[in-house]
């Protein structure tokens, strides 16, 4: 992207985030949210992180599917996620995932 | 939502300023808030990473955190910076990242809708996940309560500057760091860290499964597409898996 565009990113990232944060801020005490799209907002952002991040632990650079055993990305993001589940700590998941992703990258020799 | 702030005018003549500095409230709220800090530069170092190592000069990189400070936003829109996605795309995504936080700002605004407009929008900007629960926690009930906008500037102002001070780090730090030690990964662990929390039951879980299946099919769609279509999927899967429990939990109780 060129430094034009990743401007109009910010711009447009801020623009996304005063409408999700704020809006209601101004209007919210004059309307109520009907129950159905109260559902659809507990459910799209899980669904949109899962959606970004799946391709990234699933499929290699050029866009092939790698389930093996040898992509360390696939089995340091599960091993995160058994780890904050058991620990529910943010930063030690981090750490922890990193140790993991480096560890199974040098010894696989990525 | 229900829940109505009571009318100004019906409030007595002598009443006190509700929301004059309350230095008690400002130290109460600073403790409630003070462990979290640590967390939330962590996590903005995270994020400070991520945007270098996804190939943002320094100013861009300061510039996003400083403007937008909306950690998984900014981190969901990295890859579609990488993969050079449109304007539309990435802005339909950060909306839709952000969607939860209509739900925290419908909690948290009746209890300031007395506010001038300015310092409404200004307060539902800087609101994070960790300010909201915090804030509800001490006060449930959206009645006014002198101290309370102080409680909550005590949340919000240190959350604000504990985040771009990590942020900032990382952005100096990722810098520094060689590309193969492959530090843009903590972004990616970062998400995995606000995601099992959102999958609080069996229609979430199940609507998360099908996006990324989609996500991963659907990868080689232009504009990052599938990215979309991945979302679109997973809530209808999350709805009808939800409305199906809902019916057999029904019938099952008489």
């Amino acid at each position: 992207m060129s430094d034009l565009e990743i401007w109009a990113v910010v711009g447009a990232l801020c623009v996304a985030t005063a409408a999700a944060r704020s809006s209601l801020w101004l209007v919210g005490h004059r309307i109520s949210i009907p129950k159905r799209v109260q559902e659809m907002l507990r459910f799209a952002p899980a669904c949109a992180l899962a959606a970004i991040i799946a391709p990234d632990m699933l499929m290699d650079g050029t866009g092939h599917l790698q389930t093996s055993l040898a992509n360390p990305r696939l089995l340091a993001g599960i091993a995160a996620v058994v780890f904050y589940l058991l620990r529910k700590n943010m930063l030690q998941t981090i750490v922890f995932g990193m140790l993991v992703f480096t560890g199974l990258r040098l010894a696989l020799g990525g | 939502m229900s829940a109505q702030p009571a009318p100004l005018k019906s409030a007595p003549a002598a009443e006190v300023d509700m929301d004059a500095h309350d230095p008690a409230a400002w130290k109460e709220g600073f403790a409630a808030g003070a462990p979290t800090l640590f967390g939330i530069g962590a996590w903005g170092l995270v994020v400070g990473i991520a945007m270098v190592k996804a190939g943002l000069t320094v100013p861009q990189c300061l510039g996003m955190t400083l403007l937008v400070f909306a950690g998984s936003a900014q981190l969901a829109s990295l890859p579609l910076i990488v993969a050079n996605a449109p304007v539309w795309v990435v802005f339909a995504t950060a909306l839709v990242v952000n969607l939860r936080f209509v739900i925290f700002s419908a909690l948290l605004a009746p209890h300031f809708a007395h506010l001038p407009w300015k310092k409404r929008f200004g307060l539902g900007y800087i609101s994070g996940d960790m300010t909201v629960a915090l804030f509800l926690q001490r006060y449930p009930s959206t009645e006014a309560v002198a101290g309370k906008l102080s409680y909550l500037k005590a949340l919000m102002y240190p959350n604000w500057a504990a985040w771009q001070v990590g942020s900032i780090a990382g952005i100096l730090l990722g810098a520094a760091v060689p590309p193969q030690w492959g530090l843009g990964f903590a972004g990616t662990l970062a998400i995995i860290c606000i995601t099992v929390p959102l999958v609080a039951n069996p229609a979430v879980l199940a609507g998360v499964i099908v996006a990324s299946g989609v996500a991963v099919a659907a990868f080689g769609l232009p504009y990052k597409l599938g990215l979309l279509a991945a979302v679109l999927a997973g809530m209808v899967t999350a709805m009808v898996v939800e409305e199906t429990m809902e019916k057999l939990t029904s019938k099952a109780a008489p």
